[in-house]
C-alpha cells in the first residue's frame, strides 16, 4: 500500500519573546498508509495536535518535510493548499468548531457548496446521506445551538466527509464527550475507515486508540514509540486485550 | 490604577480609540466655534446698533413730497415718536458709475443712491463703527460694492449721468446697518455735503426719499405704521420695520453658524455610533473576563467603570483641546461678520458661552457610555463564561438557508445572508452610509434647484427665456411704450408680455390698510405655476403670493376677497389663487390688467419674453441693453443669481465640502467598522480557512456583504436626499415665501456620479479592509 502521509524532519518552533524560540516538534519522521487507521498518544504538550495541523498544512512548519500523496505540503501556495484541504481532508476539532449563523444540514454542505460548479441537489443528498449514517437526520434544519455535544460532534464529522476525503484528521473528537458518545462516535469513524478512508485522530483515551491500528506515543516534540494492534473487528470481542496491551505499552513508555 | 487601565486599553485599541477621539475633538471644535460666532454675532450686532442708531420705521418713497405733513405727523404722535428724519437719496444707475479700466456697476439688481449722512440717527458708519465723515472729492462705498467689484480704498470711481461727471476717491467702507446685506436691494454711498449739493443742482439722479422715525422707548412700530398709513402720508415703497435689518445683517452668519452646529451633531452622532461598535466588539471579546469578574464578585459599577473611564478621559481630553481650538478657527468663519458687523470682537460672552459645547460633549458621551454598557448588567456569571449561548441561543426559525440561494455563488451568498443575519451589526454602517449620500445629494439637488430655469416658480415668474427690468426713472413710461413696440416689430421674439408693478393699499384682518405691491398683465402668456387655484384671468381677479396668504399675513384662501384701493378707488377682488414667491420679502400679488395701474405709484416695468428658436439669447439680451440702458435685462438663470445673491455660490462650497465630509466619514467609519467586524469574526474565519477556504474567498464574502450595505445605503440616501430632502427644504424656505419645493434632478449626477464616487472610495476602502490575514497559524486561533 502506498503511503499518504510522509513527514521527514518536521520541526516546528515557536517564538517566545523577540529571541528564544520554543520547539514544539523536533525532527519527526512518520508514515501513514492509505486507509490505515492511526491514533496519536502522549502527554499533555507533547506536540500531538501540533503534528496534526502541521501534517494538514493548516499550520506552516519550521523546516523538513511533509509529503501528502506524494505533494510537498510546504511548498504549496496558500490558495493550493486551501484546495487540498477542501477536497482531500477532513478535519474534526475537539471543540467542533461549527460555523455559528448556519444550520446543521448548511454547516455539513457548506464546504462541498463552495465551488461554483457544485450540484446543490448531490450535495444535499450526500449531506442527508451522511446524517443518517450518523443518526442526526432530524436535526437538519436546527441550529447548532440546539444539538447536544455528542450531536453536534457526529455534524463535525459529516462535515468533514462531505467532499468524500482521502484522509480525516481528529484532534481528540471524543475529548469532550461523555463515554456513550465516544462509542458511538468511534464506531463511525471505524466505518469511515473501513469504507476506505485514512484516519488519523489525537487522543488521550485509551479506549478510543485500542479502535485504531497503529498507535504513534510522543514525548516532547518527537515520536518516541509506535505500536501495531492490527484492524478492530467489534466482532471478535478482543477490546479488553487490546486495551490492556497499550496500557502496559505506554507504562513502558513512561506515560 | 485607573490610569494604567486606560493607558492599556488606549495601547490595545489605538485606531479605533484615535478616531473617536478625532471626532469628539471635531464635534468640540465645531460646536464651540459656532456658539462662539453665534455670541460674537450678538455683541457685534448690538454694538453696531449703538453706532449707527438705526431707524425703527422706514418709509420709502418716490415722487411729491411735502415735508411740513410729516413735521405735522411727527408732532401729533409725539408719545411714541422721538426723532424724524428725512434722507433725500439720489439714485443713480448702475451703469452710470464707472471705475477700473472701463467698468461700469450695470447689471447690478441694487438701486444705487448717493446719500449724505443723517444728523439724528440712522448712521452709516466706516470699518471701525465711527460715524463717517467724508470729505469733499471722495466718496464711502458699501461693503457689498467693494466686495462685489474688488475695490480698494483710494481707488477712484467716476459717476457720469447727463451732464453731470464727477470722479470720487474711495476714501472709507460704508458699513449701513440698515442695507448692509445683499437681501436688501438698496446700497447708499455716502458723499460730501458740497458734493451732493453739486449733484442734487445738475439733477444726476432720480429722487427718492427715506422718512426715518426713531421711537421712543414705550413707542410702538405697529401703531405709528397703522397711523402712518391712515392719515394718507408719501408712502409708495415699503416700510419696514428696524428689526427687520437686524435679522438681515445676521441671516447669512446665523445659517453658517447653524449648519456648523448641525455638521457637529452630526460627528457627535458618529462618534456615538463608533463608541457603540467599540463597546459592543470590546464587550463581546472580554465577555469571558466580565464572567470572571462577576463570579469573583466585583460590582457590576465597578465593571462598568473599566470601560467608561477611558471615554471619560477621552471626552475630557477632547472638549479641552476642542474649546481651545476653537478659538483658531472660529477666524475662519467670521471674515464675513468681521467685514459687515464689527472689525472688533473681543467680547468676553464668547469664552463662557462656548463652554456649553465641551461640557454638553461630555455629559453626553458619558451618559451614551451609560446607556451602552446597561447590557453588562444583562450578562449573568455563566452566561458570560459560556458565550456561545449569548450569540445564537434565540430559538428563531432558520432563515436564509444554502439551497435557497439561486442567483450567486455560496460564497458570496454567504456574506449577502450575514448581513441579513446580524443586521443589527450592519444597520450602524448603513445608517452611516445613509447619512453620507443624503450630504452629498442633498446639496446637490438644491444646487441644481436653484440653477435651473424651474426656479423661476419660486420667485413667482413663469417660465422664459429673458425678462426686462425698467426700474423708475424719467423717462420709464416713453422706455416702456417704445420697448413694447420694438418687441411687437422685431420677428426673433416669439412671445412677449409686460407686467405693470404699483403700490395699493389693501384691507389687512384688521381692517387697517397696508401697501401691497400688486403686479397686472395676462398671466397666461408665461403661466406661472400655481400652489392653489389658477391666476387671474378675469375682471375683479387677484393671486396673492404664500406669504401673503399665509396665516401671519392677509389670511386669505382661494374664493376668499381682498379690498384695494388705488387713487381713493375701492374695489372688491376675490383670490383665484397662491404661488410662491420669495422675491420682494415673499409678499406679491398678481391682478387682472382690468384692475389698473395706481399711476401714482408705479413701482416697476417688467417685460417677459421667449424669443424665437434658433435666436442667440446671448446677443438678443445684448442688443436691448445697450438700446434701453437704464434697463436691467437678464436671463433668467442670471435673474436668479442676482436675487438669490451669492447664496448659489455658497451652495456650490456646500456641495464640494458635502462630498468632502461625507467621502471621509463613510471611508474612516468603514475601515474601523471592517476592522473590528474581522477581528469579532476571527475565530469563524479560521473555521471556514480550517475547512478549505482561500483567505480570497473569505475577503470576498465581506466585501459582498458590505457592498451590498453601501448599495443600500446609497439608494436610502438618494431616496431620502430627494423626498425627505424636498419636505425638509420647504420647510426651511416657507418662511421666506416657498413652501412647496420641488427638485430638479439632474439624473446622471444623483444616481450615477456623486454615487459613484462614494462608491469608489468606500470600494476601495472595503477592499483594503477586508484582507483576512493568512500569516497566523490557524490552530493558534482555533484552540485559543
Amino acid at each position: 500500500m502506498t503511503n499518504i502521509i510522509e513527514a521527514k524532519s518536521m520541526t516546528k518552533k515557536v517564538a517566545l519573546g523577540k529571541e528564544n524560540e520554543l520547539p514544539i516538534l523536533r525532527d519527526v519522521n512518520l508514515e501513514v498508509k492509505e486507509g490505515e487507521f492511526v491514533s496519536v498518544m502522549g502527554p499533555s504538550g507533547s506536540g500531538k495536535s501540533t503534528l496534526l495541523y502541521n501534517i494538514s498544512g493548516m499550520d506552516r512548519m519550521t523546516s523538513g518535510s511533509v509529503k501528502f500523496k506524494g505533494r510537498e505540503i510546504g511548498s504549496l501556495k496558500e490558495e493550493e493548499l486551501a484546495k487540498v484541504r477542501l477536497k482531500t481532508m477532513g478535519f474534526i476539532f475537539q471543540d467542533i468548531n461549527l460555523l455559528k449563523n448556519l444550520s446543521l444540514i448548511d454547516n455539513i454542505m457548506f464546504p462541498a457548496l463552495v465551488p461554483t460548479d457544485a450540484d446543490k441537489h448531490a450535495v444535499n443528498q450526500r449531506a442527508k446521506k451522511l446524517m443518517k449514517m450518523t443518526g442526526i437526520e432530524k436535526l437538519a434544519n436546527h441550529n447548532i445551538t440546539q444539538g447536544s455535544g455528542g450531536q453536534l460532534q457526529r455534524v463535525g464529522i459529516c462535515r468533514a466527509l462531505i467532499n468524500d476525503p482521502d484522509i480525516l484528521f481528529g484532534d481528540e473528537p471524543t475529548g469532550a464527550l461523555d463515554s456513550q458518545s465516544t462509542e458511538e462516535i468511534m464506531s463511525i469513524l471505524a466505518q469511515i475507515n473501513k469504507n476506505g478512508t485514512t484516519v488519523m485522530l489525537v487522543t488521550h483515551d485509551v479506549k478510543v486508540a485500542a479502535k485504531t491500528e497503529r498507535i504513534l506515543f510522543m514525548v516532547d516534540g518527537d515520536i518516541v514509540s509506535q505500536k501495531k494492534i492490527g484492524k478492530f473487528d467489534a466482532q471478535q470481542g478482543d477490546r479488553k486485550e487490546r486495551e490492556e496491551s497499550i496500557m502496559k505499552w505506554l507504562m513502558e513508555n513512561g506515560f | 490604577m485607573f490610569l494604567k487601565m486606560v493607558k492599556n486599553d488606549f495601547i490595545r485599541n489605538k485606531i479605533v480609540t484615535m478616531t473617536v477621539f478625532l471626532f469628539i475633538t471635531m464635534a468640540v471644535i465645531l460646536a464651540a466655534s459656532a456658539i462662539h460666532n453665534i455670541a460674537n454675532l450678538i455683541q457685534g450686532i448690538s454694538s453696531f446698533q449703538v453706532s449707527a442708531v438705526p431707524a425703527d420705521m422706514t418709509v420709502m418713497h418716490a415722487g411729491e413730497y411735502d415735508q411740513a405733513e410729516i413735521d405735522q405727523f411727527t408732532e401729533q404722535y409725539r408719545d411714541h415718536i422721538a426723532m424724524q428724519e428725512t434722507m433725500v437719496l439720489q439714485n443713480i444707475d448702475g451703469s452710470n458709475i464707472h471705475f477700473g479700466q472701463n467698468q461700469t456697476m450695470a447689471g447690478t439688481i441694487q438701486d444705487i443712491s448717493f446719500v449724505v449722512q443723517n444728523k439724528h440717527f440712522d448712521f452709516i458708519v466706516d470699518l471701525d463703527n465711527e460715524k463717517l465723515d467724508v470729505k469733499e472729492g471722495f466718496v464711502a462705498v458699501p461693503i457689498y460694492f467693494m466686495e462685489q467689484h474688488d475695490l480698494e480704498i483710494g481707488d477712484t470711481i467716476t459717476v457720469k449721468s447727463g451732464w453731470y461727471e464727477k470722479a470720487f476717491v474711495i476714501s472709507d467702507y460704508a458699513r449701513d446697518f440698515e442695507m448692509n446685506s445683499p437681501l436688501t436691494s438698496s446700497k447708499r454711498f455716502v458723499i460730501n455735503q458740497d458734493d451732493y449739493n453739486e449733484m442734487l443742482k445738475m439733477q444726476a439722479g432720480e429722487l427718492e426719499y427715506l422718512i426715518e422715525f426713531k421711537l421712543n422707548e414705550t413707542g410702538d412700530p405697529a401703531a405709528v405704521q397703522t397711523a402712518y398709513n391712515e392719515a394718507g402720508l408719501p408712502a409708495n415703497g415699503p416700510i419696514l420695520e428696524g428689526k427687520i435689518f437686524a435679522i438681515f445683517n445676521s441671516m447669512s452668519d446665523m445659517i453658517v453658524a447653524l449648519v456648523i452646529i448641525f455638521i457637529s451633531i452630526l460627528l457627535l452622532v458618529i462618534a456615538s455610533l463608533c463608541i457603540r461598535l467599540t463597546f459592543l466588539a470590546t464587550i463581546d471579546e472580554d465577555i469571558r473576563e466580565i464572567g470572571v469578574m462577576k463570579a469573583m464578585g466585583i460590582s457590576k459599577k465597578d465593571i462598568k467603570k473599566v470601560y467608561l473611564n477611558k471615554y471619560s478621559v477621552i471626552s475630557a481630553a477632547a472638549g479641552i483641546i476642542g474649546y481651545l481650538m476653537s478659538f483658531a478657527v472660529v477666524n475662519l468663519l467670521n471674515s464675513n461678520m468681521r467685514l459687515y458687523i464689527a472689525s472688533d470682537l473681543s467680547g468676553s460672552l464668547k469664552y463662557i458661552l462656548s463652554l456649553i459645547a465641551p461640557l454638553l460633549v461630555y455629559f453626553m458621551i458619558v451618559m451614551y457610555c451609560k446607556q451602552v454598557l446597561k447590557r453588562i448588567d444583562k450578562i449573568s456569571a455563566v452566561e458570560a463564561l459560556r458565550s456561545d449561548i449569548m450569540e445564537g441561543g434565540k430559538n428563531r426559525r432558520y432563515s436564509f438557508p444554502l439551497l435557497q440561494n439561486k442567483f450567486f455563488s455560496t460564497n458570496m451568498y454567504m456574506g449577502l445572508r450575514d448581513v441579513g443575519k446580524r443586521f443589527k451589526l450592519y444597520r450602524l454602517l448603513l445608517v452611516i452610509f445613509i447619512v453620507c449620500t443624503f450630504i452629498v445629494i442633498l446639496p446637490v439637488n438644491m444646487y441644481n434647484t436653484m440653477n435651473s430655469p424651474e426656479f423661476s416658480s419660486y420667485m413667482g415668474i413663469g417660465k422664459q427665456d429673458m425678462r426686462i427690468d425698467l426700474r423708475r426713472t424719467d423717462s420709464i413710461t416713453e422706455d416702456f411704450n417704445k420697448l413694447q413696440e420694438e418687441l411687437q416689430n422685431d420677428s426673433d421674439i416669439e412671445k412677449y408680455a409686460p407686467y405693470i408693478t404699483s403700490s395699493y393699499k389693501v384691507k389687512n384682518a384688521e381692517g387697517t390698510w397696508d401697501n401691497m405691491n400688486i403686479e397686472i398683465g395676462d398671466f397666461s402668456v408665461f403661466p406661472l405655476k400655481f400652489l392653489e387655484g389658477r391666476a387671474p384671468e378675469g375682471e375683479g381677479e387677484i393671486s396673492l403670493s404664500l406669504a401673503h396668504a399665509a396665516k401671519d399675513g392677509l389670511n386669505k384662501k382661494v374664493g376668499d376677497e381682498v379690498t384695494v384701493r388705488a387713487g381713493g378707488e375701492e374695489q372688491t377682488l376675490t383670490v383665484t389663487g397662491i404661488y410662491q414667491d420669495i422675491t420682494n420679502g415673499g409678499k406679491t400679488a398678481k391682478a387682472h390688467t382690468s384692475l389698473g395701474v395706481n399711476e401714482e405709484a408705479v413701482l416697476w416695468y417688467i417685460v417677459s419674453l421667449d424669443l424665437a428658436e434658433g435666436v442667440d439669447v446671448r446677443g438678443k439680451m445684448d442688443y436691448y441693453q445697450n438700446a434701453y440702458s437704464t434697463a436691467q435685462v437678464n436671463d433668467i438663470k442670471e435673474y436668479t443669481q442676482q436675487t438669490l445673491g451669492n447664496i448659489i455660490d455658497q451652495m456650490g462650497t456646500v456641495v464640494i465640502g458635502g462630498i468632502a465630509i461625507a467621502i471621509i466619514i463613510a471611508v474612516l467609519i468603514t475601515a474601523l467598522f471592517l476592522r473590528m467586524l474581522l477581528s469579532k469574526d476571527m475565530s469563524q474565519i479560521a473555521i471556514m480557512r480550517s475547512i478549505g477556504l482561500t483567505s480570497k474567498q473569505i475577503s470576498h464574502q465581506y466585501m459582498a456583504g458590505n457592498l451590498m450595505v453601501l448599495l443600500l445605503g446609497i439608494i436610502l440616501g438618494v431616496l431620502a436626499a430627494n423626498f425627505l430632502g424636498e419636505i425638509l427644504v420647504s420647510m426651511a424656505m416657507s418662511s421666506m415665501g416657498a413652501a412647496k419645493i420641488k427638485f430638479v434632478h439632474i439624473i446622471w449626477q444623483t444616481w450615477l456620479l456623486c454615487p459613484l464616487a462614494l462608491m469608489i472610495a468606500v470600494g476601495l476602502t472595503i477592499f483594503m479592509s477586508c484582507r483576512v490575514a493568512v500569516k497566523d497559524d490557524l490552530s493558534v486561533v482555533l484552540r485559543s
